[in-house]
């Protein structure tokens, strides 16, 4: 609970002070400041945009034109009171958001930024062609705010109304990256096929981020519209969207506190700059504060491209407590007994008692193929998994044991073929799709979600099993959940002898821990069908026994788990059933002893030379060791 | 019918402005897969310095000839303290990136230039009427140096081996090391091609439809529009990607209302994004965008 009042600390703190500055600061300096908080509001929610959903929309200023005009329509039109018009007026430009993010957020990349920049220009010739929207000369006269007996005309009082909007408006969003929707996007951002693999549907959280996004853009264009009393043309135009954009960047990407620090300095300057450069060029005139946008905006992103919020770090870690060295903790092992005790009481936190009767089919593959131009990577694969059992998949390097996976996994659509899990048809889906249905992964070359921890990656895979949307998360109330989540996450890492390390950064793991670390993920989503990429690579001998050791287990509360792996004894000791591919055709499939004595395996394996005196193990480890 | 005639005519010669600023959009990102919103500021650039040189007593021809270079010069210039020093290229950095530059670039033009918009002189010539269509000379300019710069610009790409080696860097930048071609200068060369085009879409537009430090913008999106029409890497749907803007924009213009001209393109761009994102020409399967 202390933990849950700190984190609330910051935002009274904030709301003290803009009182009091609202109170005692000079009337043109409020002036700016209501400015900041108007257009603050717009970037903390392209702050949650950019931080969260990875886009960019370079036409914010739509947005907030669609919030003021359906506001200036309203009051002054239909005289509609403050309070009824301004819930519309920000759904106005939800819904705007909503019609042009279903097509254009399905598509990565630069798409949504461009379609964004596109859609202030439609806007714009929208309202200055509009008669009824006043054309060039826009809505004017809107009244005054006034509730309560007190009319909100003055800076001051307009600065005081602003603040708790934006107080709480900045407090909910925090509480967003926090939440199970930040968590997931957060992890989409640092490697999307993982967070998919892990059930994360990246388009469906993308879709209402962004949403969101512009809701916080048109309940700024609604005290746009009030503090001016008019509305025109000119709030759609490019300028704006640039002026919020660099409110973001400048403040710094991903943190949403940036965005309001980037929106006072960014006012500022607009000021500071429309006064000067007239000063130092006589003959300037018009937006001469773009000049000051466009160079900060450039060199934030060369130098310093995580904005103030990084020189803030950079501050604090020089002159704050030296942070606890991480490197070099993780000495104290935890030995195999611990381990083992460990396990079974993770194993009862986690495993799931609806695993289907051994010995149905769990998985069907059938005619799965994949062709790259006259490339085939895997032709024709049939194959019948059930549940409880543990077949491994080998073969040499480029047999398509990994195209097998990514078809599977939904990682790669197939050219031909199909993949049921649990009867329904997965192929050519999203990864999202099979994860939902039980399927996860792990992967050969390492995704793990770098910008967190070892605790944080695992929380990921519990995206599945809570709900918690983005309204509970904004306003705290998945406590519960997210305590729950703490729990499994935990009993994960725990499973994996993690335990010393769930909270150190991922990133200073060694290459076997963090690959560790995807199995417990794994683990953590409570699969059905548990498909491993090469899990005993870069793990030492003790470190693979475990792993076999636990693997047994996990299988013994019914979970289906294929393997790739290049460690053949290993393979041969755990597998019930081994498949061989060579050359994208599976050439043998069998228990380990009929496998490893088909003369088809030991022909892929050695070549059909007679004299070679190199045992297909031999041959099949060495590949393993060369990756 | 004459009408109409009219319109697409004059919708072409537009269109084929917009075209040469699309294939800068592709010479660039088929090499850097970077899309540069400085793009359309290079023809703003360029029409506005021209106009510049001959209010200084340079004969038209002589000032194309030292602007058009001029403005290359600075599109790698541009790219060489702007691009070059990122480390890791995000789509999110480089659009972040370009626009900052765009925004300077444009405050620039404002401050040198003021906020008015300007025309060059037309290129020398008569008009012609030809069956009831009035073709204005500089119409034809426009469309001659168009198909002659999109071609030879098609022309490097598709059939030198210094052009196809361009792609190959944005293909498999390793393997193009390996065979002697480097990233640095495939890139020199791919933001010295873009300036290239803007600059002359920049100079022959002018007479007819203005520079000024705003134009870069549009222009440049429309030029983005039609480049997304041929999945931003492939030049021949770019170039006719932005004729059939040009046509269509004007037959909005001169159907409906000239105010919704500018609203035209980015209807294209949503109705492309969303049926055909990988632009008309392009496969809808495979890898995932």
């Amino acid at each position: 609970m202390n933990h849950m009042l700190r984190r609330q600390l910051p935002f009274v703190l904030l709301a003290i002070f803009l009182v009091v500055f609202g109170m005692v600061a000079p009337q043109n300096v409020v002036d700016i400041g209501v400015y900041a908080l108007i257009y603050g509001l717009a970037a903390i929610g392209l702050s949650l945009l950019m931080g969260l959903a990875g886009q960019v929309s370079l036409g914010h200023a739509a947005f907030i034109a669609v919030g003021a005009y359906t506001q200036a329509v309203l009051v002054s039109k239909a005289n509609l009171p403050f309070i009824l018009a301004a819930p519309i007026s920000v759904v106005a430009a939800m819904i705007v958001a909503l019609i042009v993010g279903l097509p254009l957020l399905r598509l990565r990349g630069h798409f949504l930024a461009l379609a964004t920049l596109g859609l202030g220009i439609i806007i714009g010739v929208i309202v200055t062609e509009s008669e009824f929207l006043g054309s060039t000369s826009g809505i004017y006269g809107l009244p005054n705010i006034s509730f309560g007996g007190r009319a909100y005309d003055s800076a001051q009082e307009y600065f005081m109304l602003l603040t708790p909007f934006v107080v709480i408006g900045l407090w909910l969003a925090v509480n967003i990256v926090k939440s199970r929707t930040g968590r997931a996007l957060s992890a989409v951002n640092d490697s999307e096929t993982a967070a998919e693999c892990l059930g994360v549907d990246t388009f469906a959280l993308r879709l209402r981020v962004f949403v969101l996004s512009a809701g916080y853009a048109g309940l700024a264009g609604v005290f746009y519209a009030h503090w001016l009393t008019i509305v025109n043309p000119s709030v759609t135009h490019f300028e704006v969207s640039v002026k919020i954009l660099l409110m973001v960047v400048l403040g710094g990407l991903g943190t949403v506190w940036g965005a309001l620090i980037g929106a006072v300095a960014v006012q500022a300057l607009d000021e500071g700059l429309r006064a000067l450069v007239p000063i130092l060029i006589p003959s300037a005139k018009g937006e001469v504060q773009l000049i000051g946008f466009g160079v900060i905006l450039v060199m934030v992103i060369i130098l310093m491209p995580g904005g103030l919020a990084q020189l803030w770090q950079r501050l604090r870690s020089r002159f704050g407590p030296a942070g606890a060295s991480r490197l070099g903790q993780h000495e104290h092992e935890i030995t195999q007994e611990e381990q083992r005790e460990l396990l079974d009481k993770s194993l009862g936190i986690l495993a799931r008692t609806d695993h289907e009767p051994v010995g149905t089919t769990i998985l069907e593959i059938n005619g799965l193929t994949k062709r790259y131009g006259g490339v085939t990577a895997l032709d024709d694969l049939n194959l019948d998994i059930k549940a409880g059992e543990i077949v491994a998949l080998i073969g040499p390097n480029g047999a398509g044991k990994t195209t097998a996976f990514n078809m599977i996994t939904g990682v790669l659509p197939p050219t031909e073929g199909s993949v049921k899990i649990h009867g329904k048809e997965v192929a050519g889906q999203l990864p999202h799709v099979a994860a939902a249905l039980g399927a996860t992964r792990t992967f050969q070359n390492l995704q793990t979600f770098k910008s967190t921890t070892v605790l944080g990656n695992v929380k990921v895979a519990r995206h599945l099993r809570s709900k918690a949307g983005l309204l509970r998360g904004m306003f705290m109330l998945d406590r519960a959940e997210e305590r729950h989540i703490e729990t499994t996450a935990q009993a994960a890492v725990d499973a994996m002898a993690l335990t010393p390390l769930a909270d150190h950064p991922i990133a200073d793991l060694a290459f076997g821990k963090q690959r560790q670390v995807e199995v417990a993920r794994a683990l953590a989503l409570e699969p059905s069908l548990l498909l491993l990429d090469e899990p005993m690579a870069g793990l030492s001998g003790p470190e693979r026994d475990s792993l076999s050791w636990l693997l047994r287990k996990v299988k013994a509360t019914g979970v289906t788990i294929v393997l790739v792996e290049h460690d053949v004894a290993a393979v041969m000791a755990l597998a019930d059933r081994v498949a061989v591919l060579d050359d994208g055709k599976l050439i043998s499939l069998g228990t380990p002893a009929e496998v490893t004595n088909d003369p088809v395996v030991i022909a892929a394996y050695l070549g059909t030379d007679d004299d070679a005196e190199a045992s297909p193990k031999d041959r099949v480890t060495t590949q393993g060791g060369a990756q | 019918m004459t009408d109409l005639l009219q319109l697409v005519f004059a919708g072409l010669a537009q269109g084929a402005v917009y075209g040469l600023v699309a294939l800068g959009f592709v010479a660039i990102f088929a090499v850097r897969e970077i899309v540069n919103l400085v793009q359309g500021e290079y023809a703003a650039l360029a029409g506005l310095a021209a106009i510049s040189a001959v209010g200084a007593g340079l004969p038209l021809l002589v000032a194309i000839i030292v602007v058009v270079p001029l403005v290359v010069g600075v599109a790698v210039l541009i790219e060489r303290i702007t691009i070059a020093p990122i480390k890791k290229m995000t789509p999110l950095t480089s659009i972040i990136l370009t626009l900052g530059v765009s925004t300077a670039v444009k405050a620039l033009m404002l401050l040198i230039w003021g906020p008015e918009a300007k025309g060059l002189p037309n290129f020398p010539g008569s008009d012609i009427v030809l069956g009831g269509v009035s073709i204005r000379s500089q119409e034809l300019w426009v469309l001659g140096i168009a198909a002659i710069v999109g071609y030879a610009v098609i022309w490097f790409y598709e059939h030198t081996v210094r052009g196809k080696s361009l792609r190959a860097c944005a293909e498999q930048p390793i393997a193009a090391r390996l065979v002697g071609i480097s990233p640095r200068t495939a890139t020199v060369v791919a933001f010295a091609i873009a300036g290239f085009v803007g600059a002359v879409a920049g100079v022959v537009g002018s007479p007819i439809y203005l520079s000024s430090w705003t134009s870069g913008l549009t222009m440049g999106l429309k030029g983005f529009v039609a480049a997304t029409l041929g999945g931003l890497t492939s030049l021949r749907v770019a170039m006719l990607g932005g004729l059939a803007l040009g046509i269509l924009e004007n037959l909005v213009a001169g159907y409906l209302s000239s105010g919704y001209r500018d609203a035209v393109a980015f209807v294209v761009l949503v109705l492309v994004l969303l049926f055909k994102p990988h632009g008309l020409a392009g496969k809808s399967s495979g890898v995932r965008v």
